[in-house]
């Protein structure tokens, strides 16, 4: 790519980017939240056209206007959200975007080399699933697969594997390695900057939609890139723990609680915890052990079957998430950018909708100095907060829905995962601010997060859930990461 | 078994900038209908003809006046429906239950004779009455449509159509056994007395109390839309439910509020109808409507579900509306030519919305291989 520029209203997303990848690499492309990574690789697969510039693909000048003719050449891209069409069996999904078979597809061959491809993840896999049984990681191998099957030769990656349990993440590391080997070039996108100096062999870094560098992964530390990445906010980044609570007095109680998942069965068998004022009680546990149904049924999301929930004191187990939200309780859901925000509205609508800034009435100027607040200090790379939070990058969507439910919980915030998607530096600063209101504001936190960095990092109190249960509490100064790590998986 | 061939329809990576649709809408469905009109009169009404007719339809603002502004009127109110994804296409039966209320009140009810004779202010006061009533009576009806909806997630789509029959219906049963005028003997109501009736500029069908009701209904909406929680979570109702979830907002009230109000204003229709076009109800009303309530659905589908372009919107269906009944009067194509512009839009406007957003591929499974 040379001389890429790309503008939107109000900003230069990418300026005279520059961009060579090489057949057999894997080349990771890095940058803070905003920089221009996801405008560059939609750019490639054809969803943005840029403004100037051209794609040289194989010496030939080539122009990539839809996601069909990326296609075509060979460049497919894989993003955080599954495109499955949810009613096909898996077969079915992958038959749709294959052309080579014309409408008459050999369904048996297709699963043969479904089954294969599969195999080569270490993981069986019937092709004549439907789609809606999957799992989000399985979801995420079918688009892997999907991609391979139709001939990927540059494979583009944008925070595909954000969401994935780490040992999976792994898994999938292990199976772009194995493309690559065979001569696969993959373009990849992370926010985990160890992985990628281990996955990666060449590193670009892209900071403010310029270039700084493109660099092999064996001439530089962890601390260039970051350097690189951030210039002076990446010696905010530390993974040190962040100065501990003083917990007093009991915020939330939960007790005995059983919650039914979503395919029947319970996904909360009998939790009980306990997070006091002043208190970080972080979850810790592999993605789909009953931390999400549990947050949900603490909200008033999920239905509680059995067990009690007490918030200062009063029984709220079948209370309404709207009676919590005006007590001052902040949420963070899972799956950020679809029970979170909504993309189509603005930020000051995506504020306004929760019912503490606004009853009956919204005085839109208040709402307004409250986001122009948050954008501050949160840094959101936004044009005004009029802009549809669908022209935000990923990273400041999240920004907007972390901001306003930090701000929103004056007494209790419920968070799952709240720093995914954020780059290092915004990730470490919001995990010290959560920090610096639990000190400050004597306000109780709940967070379960798969990361066991964070967790570290921020908790003063650690539990680990596993298959619906909490199967240890362990005060944070004294517990053990080998220990959390087995408890985990065990 | 199986079967061998599924559809399936994808949403577009990259949907088209979405005022093309509109206006290609309007250009193709004009084509179309030329091309119809062509072939039904058997060559003699020219494309000529036609593009006359639309520009003289166009340049009679005076006889577009009231029907405009009942358009609008409709206009707004599926808007502020279908802003939360809520496709009320109901408008008909709000418009006849909220004419079946105000010729009650007009005529029917026991206060209806005093206030006649009461002076300026007595006609006045069932003035307003017909209008509140009318209003509140398609509030009702799009209320009990909006129940199945928020309670059984039911579809809306087949339920507020339903209820458009049950309304005409309802109208029928009066207006043939006890409205039914005894004079004639025309199975209809007796004519709406005579200060009842909307006062229209001479040779114009511009009648000021219209347009005062239409500029508060627009007002109103926008403040509704703009300024209150409720018309800020159904504008999010429409893009994701599950951030309402998230925020504690009980969504079932919000999809009965939303049904509701676009049937409060919509309802204001009824009255004006009643008491500016037809001034009386005569059976069967399904074939003496004037469809607003469905030509109304084109109007806020053209607008863009943008308040402020639905004026625009309404001027150019009424327009169209105009043209076709000249050429009905000029003898090209009989009483279907009204409909045939409208009717092409529609089927334009359909057509292109689902090929700018969606993709169908067909896959063919052959076993084996
Ligand atoms: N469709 C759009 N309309 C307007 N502005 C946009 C659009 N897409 C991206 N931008 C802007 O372009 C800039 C780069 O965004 P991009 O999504 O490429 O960032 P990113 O590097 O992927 O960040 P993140 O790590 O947060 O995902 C941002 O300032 C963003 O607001
Ligand atoms: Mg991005």
């Amino acid at each position: 790519m040379r001389n890429i520029t790309k503008r939107f209203p109000g900003v230069v997303a990418l300026d005279r980017v520059n961009l060579e990848v090489y057949p057999g690499t894997i080349h990771a492309l890095l940058g803070e939240n905003g920089a221009g990574k996801s405008t560059l690789v939609k750019i490639l697969y054809g969803i943005y056209t840029p403004d100037e510039g051209v794609i040289i693909l194989n010496g030939r000048r080539v122009i990539i206007s839809s996601p069909i003719d990326a296609i075509n050449y060979g460049i497919v891209m894989v993003s955080q959200s599954p495109q499955l069409i949810d009613r096909l069996t898996i077969a079915e999904n992958i038959i749709l975007g294959l052309k080579k078979y014309g409408y008459y597809a050999p369904v048996k061959l297709v699963e043969r080399e479904i089954s294969k491809l599969a195999e080569e993840f270490g993981v069986k896999i019937d092709p004549s699933t439907d789609t809606w049984k999957l799992s989000y990681t399985q979801k995420q191998m079918v688009e892997f697969i999907r991609a391979m099957l139709l001939g990927v030769k540059i494979l583009l990656i944008d925070e595909a594997l954000t969401y994935l349990p780490i040992e999976e993440r792994r898994r999938f590391y292990k199976f772009i390695k194995g493309f690559a080997e065979r001569g696969g070039t993959v373009l990849l996108i992370t926010h985990k900057i160890p992985e990628a100096m281990e996955a990666a062999d060449k590193i670009t870094v892209l900071r403010r939609g310029r270039v700084v560098k493109t660099v092999e992964k064996t001439e530089v530390t962890i601390d260039d890139i970051r350097r690189m990445m951030f210039g002076e906010r990446s010696k905010e980044i530390t993974y040190e723990r962040l100065p501990p609570g003083a917990p007093d007095g009991e915020l939330l109680l939960v007790e005995n609680l059983w919650v039914e998942g979503d395919f029947g069965g319970y996904a909360v068998q009998g939790v009980s915890l306990k997070v006091r004022r002043g208190e970080v009680f972080a979850i810790a546990g592999v993605a789909g052990n009953g931390q999400k149904e549990l947050l949900q049924a603490i909200m008033g999301l999920r239905p509680i079957r059995k067990g009690k929930v007490f918030f200062e004191g009063e029984d709220i187990t079948h209370r309404s998430t709207y009676y919590l939200r005006l007590k001052g309780v902040g949420y963070i859901p899972d799956l950020p950018a679809k029970y979170g925000v909504s993309i189509e509205n603005t930020i000051i609508e995506n504020i306004a909708v929760i019912p503490v800034y606004a009853r009956g009435f919204i005085d839109w100027d208040k709402i307004r100095s409250l986001a122009l607040k948050l954008i501050r200090e949160y840094d959101i790379k936004t044009p005004s907060p009029e802009a549809p939070v669908k022209y935000l990058s990923g990273g400041n969507i999240m920004k907007v829905l972390v901001s306003r439910e930090l701000n929103t919980a004056t007494k209790l915030l419920v968070a799952y995962n709240p720093t995914r998607a954020l780059d290092e530096a915004t990730a470490i600063r919001v995990r010290r601010i959560i920090k610096n209101k639990v000190i400050n504001d004597n306000i109780g936190a709940l967070i379960a997060s798969e990361d066991l960095d964070e967790i570290f990092q921020i908790a003063d109190t650690i539990a680990v859930m596993n298959s619906g249960r909490i199967v240890g509490v362990f005060p944070a100064e004294k517990a053990k990461r080998e220990e959390i790590e087995h408890l985990m998986v065990m | 078994m199986e079967f061998p061939v599924s559809m399936v329809i994808v949403r577009r990576v990259k949907p088209l900038p979405y005022w093309i649709v509109p206006l290609l809408a309007l250009l193709i469905g004009v084509a179309v209908a030329i091309i119809i009109l062509y072939g039904m009169s058997g060559g003699k009404t020219t494309p000529a003809d036609v593009l006359y007719a639309i520009r003289d339809g166009f340049l009679q603002p005076h006889l577009l006046a009231m029907s405009f502004a009942f358009l609008s009127i409709v206009g707004v109110g599926l808007v502020v429906s279908f802003k939360g994804a809520l496709f009320n296409i109901g408008g008909e039966g709000q418009i006849y239950f909220g004419a079946m209320l105000a010729v009650w009140a007009a005529m029917f009810a026991p206060f209806s004779a005093s206030l006649i004779n009461g002076g300026p202010l007595g006609v006045a006061a069932l003035k307003t009455l017909m209008i509140v009533l009318s209003a509140l009576a398609g509030a009702f009806w799009a209320f009990i449509a909006s129940l199945p909806r928020a309670y059984l997630q039911l579809d809306e789509v087949p339920v507020t159509l339903m209820m458009n029959y049950i309304a005409y219906y309802i109208v029928d049963i009066l207006v043939r056994g006890p409205w039914h005028e005894r004079k004639y003997g025309y199975l209809r109501t007796e004519t709406l007395p005579e200060k009842l009736w909307l006062k229209t500029i001479s040779g114009t069908t511009f009648s000021i109390e219209v347009y005062i009701l239409l500029i508060i209904v627009f007002v109103a909406a926008y403040f509704f839309l703009k300024y209150t929680t409720p018309g800020l979570y159904l504008r999010v109702l429409g893009n994701n439910p599950n951030l309402l979830r998230s925020s504690g907002i009980n969504i079932k009230l919000i999809i009965m509020i939303a049904l509701t109000i676009s049937g409060l204003i919509i309802g204001l229709v009824g009255a004006g109808y009643i008491a500016g076009r037809t001034h009386n109800l005569s059976y069967p009303v399904e074939e003496k409507t004037a469809n607003y309530g469905y030509t109304g659905i084109l109007v806020a589908w053209l607008s863009m579900l943008e308040l402020i372009a639905v004026p625009i919107a309404a001027y150019i269906i009424a327009a169209l509306y105009n043209a076709g009944i000249n050429m009905q009067i000029a003898g090209a194509g009989g009483a279907a030519t009204v409909f045939v512009f409208i009717g092409s839009i529609l089927v334009t406007y359909t057509a292109l919305i689902t090929i700018s957003e969606y993709k169908i591929k067909i896959i063919v499974k052959r076993r084996g291989g």
